[in-house]
């Protein structure tokens, strides 16, 4: 599994990817010093609300991930090397854990940092607060990790399909539809954030933090299983 | 039917291919083939398109069938990971991890496939294809021929027992192509049981114990070279005679033996049919001496492998 994993790293860390994600993952903390220059500084609600839901675990977050995780499988697929992993002995389960495993790795630290230094700066160097908004973050990548390392060993057009989910989903339905954020990981990560400091973050329509760190590990486990059904049973190019 | 002539029938096959057809939607790829691969080198021969890649994707468990079974020492190919530390597989295409040196491609498949004393395993395997020099280049900088030879290494490194290759002798140059294939005689010797596929003759007959000819998904014959090789000497050639006469020509071609009928085409040029190509090229100048005619070319028209199959699959 090491191999595999050690391998995948290389093919998802390019320098040009990685400085894309850089500027990606500078922007919730940039938005989060400009605000605070304000003179009319934002409520802790309005903050939640614009900077560290909609922007960090409903765009930033997923769009670092699907660039990263989609091409875990995606890259392989689309130049026909996968088969190399897939004609070894190891268990196919291996192979799924390792692509993902190197996908956090490399998208995970962009967005903690993000996620650290945006509730530092916003809360003040209140350290239960951004503990709890990096916890949130690092749930949404892992999430996020998941599901669009099977979008990209099930699609080739994995990055537009993410893309659409996205903007439509996380972004547009899970914010006006009550119904939909009990199926969207940007609320799940927001729930988690609620549930470990509830005295920055009054809850609202929010799910408990055991309830949403059971969804996430449903979703989690149920997307990383579906990779390995997937890396069973499908045709390798 | 058995790819393993030469071998004793008795012994279990390496592979058994049984019933197996592929379609997609509704294109039939693969129909209803069934053989059986022992020890030694068998190459799979059709021309491009007939169904070889999607066959050999079948016997290494990276395609599903469609219907019929493939077995390999006696297991499913098919999910069945365990099977790969006996088999070594080089796929078509020849896309490769391009950031990673020789060494380092050859070094991460044995890593994959848990090879245990890896790095003279990498040694070995580099060795056999004769890569020492080049090994710590990258693969991005390889030439087409040099890549094969260190995909070929990266399939070696396990030692496996079985070797499926798919068009291996793509890209190589004609040194290359001489030292690849002493080497895939030197394991067949060692006892391993090869399965190369191509789409040229004659790298088939100068490697193979055993041919499986493919045709539009059919297996159309299989069995030794020579009984297949009798097959194509004895079907009948079209030869396209370029002369300073042609209607006399003509006329006096039809009363050779070798000849079983003669056209002229309107280029002007005498299009023969015959089925002893042999005699015909001794027949053809001695004639043209004796009548004054000067012959200016001769040419087979029809010496192609979609040609040659076709025959053995109308006949």
């Amino acid at each position: 599994m090491g191999a595999v994993y050690l391998l995948t790293l290389r093919q998802l860390t390019g320098r040009g990817r990685l400085a894309v994600l850089a500027v990606l993952a500078a922007l919730p903390m940039l938005v989060a010093v400009l605000l605070l220059r304000q003179g009319d500084a934002p409520s802790v609600t309005e903050f939640e609300t614009a900077v560290l839901s909609a922007m960090l675990a409903g765009s930033i977050a997923p769009l670092v991930v699907l660039a990263i995780a989609a091409a875990a499988f995606g890259n392989e697929t689309e130049d026909r090397t996968l088969a190399n992993l897939t004609l070894s002995p190891l268990p196919r389960r291996d192979i799924a854990v390792a692509k993902l495993l190197a996908a956090l790795t490399v998208a995970a630290p962009f967005i903690a940092l993000s996620a650290a230094v945006t509730g530092h700066v916003a809360f003040l160097g209140d350290a239960r607060a951004t503990l709890a908004i990096v916890a949130a973050a690092t749930v949404g990548v892992m999430l996020y990790a998941s599901a669009f390392t099977w979008l990209g060993l099930v699609s080739a057009q994995a990055i537009g399909i993410g893309l659409l989910y996205i903007v439509l989903w996380e972004g547009f339905f899970s914010g006006f539809v009550a119904g939909v954020r009990l199926l969207s990981i940007r609320h799940y990560a927001i729930a988690v954030m609620h549930g470990l400091d509830e005295r920055r973050f009054a809850g609202g329509d929010h799910l408990s933090l055991a309830a949403a760190l059971a969804v996430s590990a449903v979703v989690f486990g149920g997307f990383l299983l579906l990779s390995v059904r997937r890396l069973r049973r499908m045709d390798v190019p | 039917m058995s790819a393993g002539d030469g071998t004793p029938a008795a012994s279990a096959p390496v592979i058994r291919v049984d019933r197996v057809s592929r379609w997609f939607g509704s294109v039939v790829a693969v129909s209803d083939i069934t053989f059986d691969v022992h020890p030694g080198i068998t190459g799979l021969l059709g021309p491009n398109g007939a169904g070889k890649t999607t066959l050999l994707r079948m016997m290494t468990g990276l395609a599903e069938t469609s219907s019929g079974t493939v077995t390999a020492f006696g297991e499913p190919v098919r999910d069945n990971p365990a099977l790969y530390r006996r088999i070594g597989v080089m796929a078509e295409h020849e896309t490769v991890y391009g950031f990673l040196s020789g060494r380092d491609f050859v070094r991460t498949m044995g890593r994959i496939r848990n090879v245990p004393d890896l790095e003279d395993a990498v040694d070995r395997a580099i060795g056999l294809v004769d890569m020492a020099d080049a090994q710590h280049r990258r693969l991005d900088t390889y030439s087409r021929g040099m890549r094969q030879r260190m995909r070929l290494a990266g399939t070696l490194v396990h030692d496996p027992e079985l070797l499926i290759l798919d068009e291996p002798l793509n890209g190589a140059d004609p040194r290359q192509r001489v030292h690849f294939q002493h080497l895939l005689r030197q394991l067949a010797a060692g006892g391993r049981t090869i399965v190369l596929s191509s789409h040229i003759l004659e790298e088939v007959e100068q490697l193979a114990d055993t041919v499986l000819l493919v045709v539009n998904g059919k297996l159309a014959a299989s069995g030794g070279f020579r009984a297949i090789r009798a097959a194509l000497d004895e079907r009948p050639y079209h030869v396209r005679i370029v002369c300073d006469a042609p209607r006399r020509l003509a006329s006096a071609v039809v009363g050779l033996a070798s000849v079983d009928a003669v056209t002229l085409d309107p280029n002007g040029a005498i299009v023969v049919l015959s089925r002893n190509v042999r005699d015909l090229q001794i027949e053809l100048p001695r004639l043209a001496r004796t009548s004054g005619i000067s012959l200016r070319r001769v040419e087979p028209l029809d010496d192609s492998l979609e040609s040659v199959f076709g025959y053995l699959v109308e006949g």
